[in-house]
């Protein structure tokens, strides 16, 4: 992977295929790859060498733009640490993704996605006024207003108590579940990680166990392929 | 004894908690001025503004000083109007010193061709003695000497000499060597003046200078009863002599001469009054520039301490008081704010220091460039209490913020952020700002002047704030209202104006006040300009006539009234005269309005009539009968003969010719002066003037095609009757005007500069927020094109918000200026006017997106991973 001080050889040897439906915990300690990972799965990040291939697109071959546009048309993101834009309230961030998509209903169903994760009497409220639980259940409906067939998920709880944490999971696994995406999920809690359908461990940026695919009836014949 | 055991104790904790916040404050420093660039140059660059003006004018004013005898021309010099000195004034000047005598006036001088119309020009002549220059020398081009040049001789073709400055040798396209008429006279144009010691002592001049002997001005005719000249009489003293015992002597001795009294300490007072206006003036608007600074100064110190939460955080719990990490960071602030001040200093002080002698070269005036240090500890505090006005708002918040909420703000979570201060801190800042504007209304020699520019700096601050404040507030409401619905652009823009710390207030604040003094100084120039060029088609006089002799009335009107395009021709008798006392006290020492003070400073003209001027308005008193033959009357105009506190039936004494007559207010009447008609301070009963000598003033009003043939009737029949063009005088006004408003415009480029500073400031403060901002929209599907068309859009909706904020109260300012001080129909600019809403936008945009590369280049998952770590 690229980085300031040249690139960096941070995942070796990857080869991994995820259907349309799964739900996957990526697992490892500090410094495994896992995030890097998620990242190069999400487009955020380059993969200096080897194919990558998402929703059915070759991501080494697009450029910034077309990888934002297949986000927007693909994808949803949660992050540890939020990321909510600071400087629009709650509704403004849920709605930005559906904006730029050019939905026309995109404050309605903002303020139904934040109805779903609990909070809509908190609308007009900016990421500052609002709990750590409360601003993740804002970037949960944001990562999945679009109706994302991928929602990319990295240490979710990461930043939340032990209760909290539990009913950001709740909600996270029930939504992606009702709106039928596929979830790839990176934590370093192992129970957490075993809610899913399917694990893969990592260690020094390689993949050091997978517990496999999940039945091939929950495989989507389109479905894309990460490699 | 316990208490005060406690005291000092006390005393002892608050010594070790400074020592403390002192060690804190170094450790802090040791990070760099990476922070406070903006800071530095904010409160650089309106200090070196201050520190330039201050130490021009120093420099200016000590060239006067240094240079009063040469400049005067004598250590003590008297005028004398119309006339010369009488013998007993000139014994008892030649007993105080060396006298040279000089004669003044305006006359025309003319090219001499054989069978063909001669060129003429305007001139103001100086017919001088063998004893000029007393002090300095005069200097001509070829090198040869000056009496030489002017004396009747046979090396001057047997004529007397003339020199002249280069203007009126081209103006005449005449060359050295060639015949001139002056006056009566034929002289030889014989060099161009490089050097005229005293020219700075003259008062105003109507055309360029043209120096000859007195002797062949007399010989010309130009000396004669009635004619319009002042003599002035420059003596050498003994280097001993008490001037302020001489001139005491001078005014004992002759009281109603009417002479006017001028020495080397004083040696061009108008010069003198005008640099120190004009100094005040640029040193108020390097103070807007200080003050948009400061709006700089505050933003900064906000940015740092945001950034220095952690740290703050910690201090506090490791247990130290509110008040000691306030006087650490206070102490920081110090430091780097007497940092800048000295960067500023150097830069304005060193600077004009160093480039004195160009900067020298291009003064009218004479001035003795060095480090003056007066300016500079005058910038150097004014510098000093931007920074704290402006820095200890957002420090005071550290007194209040507790350990908790900081806790949360360096986590990300939600905190209460910068506040109002506390009742005690807001009355001291309050205080601390009344004390500002005292201080630089007393020592800017322009209180009135000073005080009413700060509270509008003070209105326009507390006024832009309140908007920058609504245009957040009104922007974060359209962004939710149907506006930003389907258009994501335009909302991530208004979201971003309207969210807190989204940088509208200071934005409104630096850029509303930069582009606001442009705005009104832009209004007022163009005010000004229209001021006088404007008056000009609308009926002006095309000439103004003076030196008709009374034998001459008749003829010069028959003639004019035969070339065509001439409309008509007014004609009034013409004297001048000193007023010397006001109702038996002497003029001097008259408790009096200073607005009237320039109707008793020199000579003002009088004439006679039997009936009122056409279109005077009388607003007290009557007008005397047609064969009114009583004691003199006298019909003074209305506002300033109230300044000087008179009224019908008071008794005024004017020194005409050097003879006192003392006359009655017999009305007061209002006069148009703008018509540039003719006009008189003071109109007499003829009784009481006519067996004085004296010439005739006309005014000619004629069409453009006109004005060549009747100078050229002029020149022919009339040697003697000069003629002032009015158009060609209202050029060197404009002129002089633009002059002046170049000066200005410099002083608003140190604003802008500053403003420009400001936002320099904001939008790399922005840019963070932004980074992270794109990083997320990228993330939520935002192609670049859409991100920059949203940081575009906020700069320049934010700049053009505040252009139109600035435009509106400038304008307001400039009609206030227009309509109370120039006391002239505002002229507005609205080609200005967009301009300045234009330059707000493209400043801003500008600025934003120096700033937006970063965001648009970074990919996500980097930007992303180091705010998470």
């Amino acid at each position: 992977m690229p980085s300031q001080a040249g690139d960096v050889e941070i995942l070796r040897g990857i080869d991994l295929a995820i259907d349309a439906g799964e739900s996957v915990g990526i697992i490892g300690p500090s410094g495994s790859g896992k995030s890097s990972l998620l990242m190069v799965l999400g487009g955020l990040e380059r993969a200096t060498a080897g194919r990558v291939e998402v929703l059915g697109q070759d991501l080494s071959a697009m450029d910034e733009d077309a990888l934002a546009r297949l986000r927007r048309e693909g994808m949803g993101v949660v992050f540890q640490s939020f990321h909510l834009i600071p400087t629009m309230t709650a509704i403004e961030n849920v709605a930005t993704p559906l904006e730029l998509a050019g939905r026309d209903d995109a404050f309605e169903q903002a303020a139904k996605l934040l109805g779903e994760v609990g909070l809509g009497h908190r609308e007009g409220h900016y990421p500052a006024q609002m709990s750590g639980g409360e601003q993740q259940r804002v970037a949960l409906a944001r990562a999945l207003a679009p109706g994302p067939r991928l929602l990319l998920a990295d240490e979710p709880t990461g930043n939340l108590d032990g209760k909290t944490g539990q009913a950001v999971i709740e909600l996270l696994f029930g939504l992606s579940g009702d709106k039928d995406a596929t979830l790839v999920m990176v934590t370093h809690e192992q129970p957490l990680a075993e809610r899913c359908s399917r694990v893969i461990s990592m260690e020094s940026g390689k993949i050091v166990g997978d517990t496999g695919t999940a039945a091939p009836a929950e495989i989507t014949p389109n479905a894309g392929e990460a490699a | 004894m316990i208490a005060a055991l406690r005291a000092r104790m006390a005393a002892e904790l608050a010594e070790a908690n400074l020592h403390f916040a002192w060690r804190v404050a170094k450790r802090e420093l040791r990070g760099g001025l990476a922070g406070f660039r903006i800071f530095l140059a904010c409160l650089a660059l309106g200090v070196a503004g201050i520190a330039a003006v201050g130490s021009i004018t120093a420099a200016i004013q000590a060239g006067l000083a240094a240079e009063g005898r040469t400049i005067l021309g004598g250590d003590a010099s008297i005028t004398l109007t119309y006339r010369r000195a009488s013998a007993e004034e000139r014994d008892w000047m030649a007993a105080q010193g060396v006298v040279s005598e000089v004669a003044d006036l305006r006359s025309m001088i003319g090219t001499v061709v054989e069978g063909g119309p001669p060129d003429r020009a305007l001139a103001q002549v100086k017919g001088v003695d063998g004893a000029y220059p007393l002090y300095g020398a005069a200097e001509l081009e070829s090198g040869r000497a000056l009496q030489d040049a002017i004396a009747e001789n046979a090396a001057n073709d047997g004529r007397w000499g003339l020199v002249a400055e280069r203007a009126l040798v081209e103006r005449l396209g005449a060359q050295v060597g060639d015949p001139v008429s002056l006056g009566t006279g034929t002289f030889t144009l014989t060099g161009v003046i490089a050097v005229e010691p005293d020219a700075a002592a003259g008062g105003m001049a109507l055309g360029p200078r043209a120096i000859v002997a007195s002797n062949g001005l007399a010989a010309a005719g130009l000396l004669g009863e009635g004619t319009l000249y002042e003599t002035l009489y420059r003596i050498r003293l003994d280097p001993s002599a008490s001037l302020d015992a001489i001139e005491r002597d001078y005014a004992e001795r002759f009281p109603e001469a009417g002479g006017r009294w001028r020495d080397r300490d004083n040696a061009a007072p108008g010069i003198a009054r005008f640099v120190q206006r004009i100094g005040a003036f640029l040193v108020l608007v390097g103070l807007a520039a200080l003050v948009i600074g400061g709006v700089g100064v505050g933003a900064a110190v906000r940015g740092y301490l945001t950034r220095k939460v952690p740290v703050i955080a910690s201090l506090r719990t490791l247990g130290a008081p509110a008040g000691t990490v306030f006087a650490a960071y206070l102490m920081q602030v110090g430091v780097i704010a007497l940092f800048g001040i000295v960067i500023g200093l150097a830069l304005g002080g060193g600077g004009i220091a160093l480039l004195g002698p160009w900067i020298a070269e291009q003064l009218p005036v004479p001035a003795r460039f060095a480090l003056y240090p007066a300016p500079l500890v005058i910038a150097g505090l004014y510098g000093l209490l931007t920074a704290a006005l402006f820095a200890l708002w957002p420090l005071s918040w550290l007194r209040e913020v507790r350990p908790a909420e900081l806790f949360r703000l360096s986590a990300g979570g939600q905190g209460g952020g910068f506040r109002l201060p506390r009742l005690r801190m807001t009355l001291f800042l309050i205080g601390l700002s009344v004390a500002f504007g005292l201080i630089v209304a007393a020592l800017s020699g322009a209180a009135k002047l000073a005080l009413s520019v700060m509270a509008g700096i003070g209105a326009a601050l507390v006024l832009l704030r309140a908007v920058g404040w609504l245009a957040a507030r009104g922007a974060a409401r359209l962004a939710r209202g149907p506006l930003g619905r389907k258009r994501p652009v335009l909302r991530l823009a208004l979201g971003a104006i309207g969210a807190p710390g989204g940088g509208a207030v200071d934005i409104t604040m630096a850029l509303g006040l930069g582009l606001g003094v442009l705005a009104a100084i832009g209004q007022v120039d163009n005010t000004m300009q229209r001021l006088i060029t404007n008056q000009l088609p609308a009926g002006a006089p095309a000439f103004f006539l003076v030196d008709i002799q009374p034998d001459q009335l008749d003829p010069v009107q028959a003639r004019l009234a035969e070339i065509g395009g001439v409309e008509s021709i007014e004609t009034a008798p013409m004297l001048r005269g000193v007023i010397t006392e006001l109702e038996g006290i002497p003029a001097r020492e008259a408790e009096i309005d200073p607005g009237a003070a320039w109707v008793l400073r020199g000579d003002r003209g009088v004439t006679y009539s039997t009936e009122p001027p056409e279109g005077a308005v009388l607003t007290a008193g009557e007008w005397w009968p047609e064969d009114y033959d009583g004691p003199p009357l006298v019909s003074f105009i209305d506002e300033e003969g109230r300044q000087l506190g008179l009224e019908p039936g008071d008794a005024i004494t004017v020194s005409i010719l050097g003879r006192p007559i003392t006359a009655t207010i017999a009305n007061l009447r209002e006069v148009e002066w703008q018509g540039l008609g003719i006009n008189f301070i003071m109109v007499m009963s003829p009784n009481a003037l006519q067996g004085a000598p004296h010439t005739h003033i006309a005014t000619v009003y004629a069409d453009t095609a006109a004005e060549g043939p009747i100078l050229r009737a002029l020149g022919t029949e009339f040697l003697n009757v000069t003629a002032v063009g009015i158009r060609e005088q209202i050029e060197r006004v404009s002129g002089a005007l633009g002059d002046l408003g170049a000066a200005t415009r410099w002083g608003a480029l140190a604003v802008l500069l500053t403003g420009l500073a400001v936002l320099i400031g904001a939008a790399g403060t922005a840019a963070e927020r932004q980074v992270s901002e794109a990083a997320v929209l990228k993330v939520l599907g935002a192609e670049r094109k859409t991100i920059l068309a949203s940081l575009a859009l906020r700069a320049a909706l934010l700049g053009a918000g505040a252009g139109v904020v600035a435009l509106l109260w400038g304008t307001v300012a400039a009609w206030g200026v227009a309509e109370f001080v120039l006391d002239a129909e505002f002229a507005p600019a609205p080609g200005q006017a967009l301009a300045i809403i234009l330059g707000g936008a493209v400043l801003n945009l500008g600025a934003g997106l120096a700033f937006a590369a970063r965001p648009l280049r970074l990919r996500p998952a980097g930007v992303l991973r180091v705010q998470a770590g």
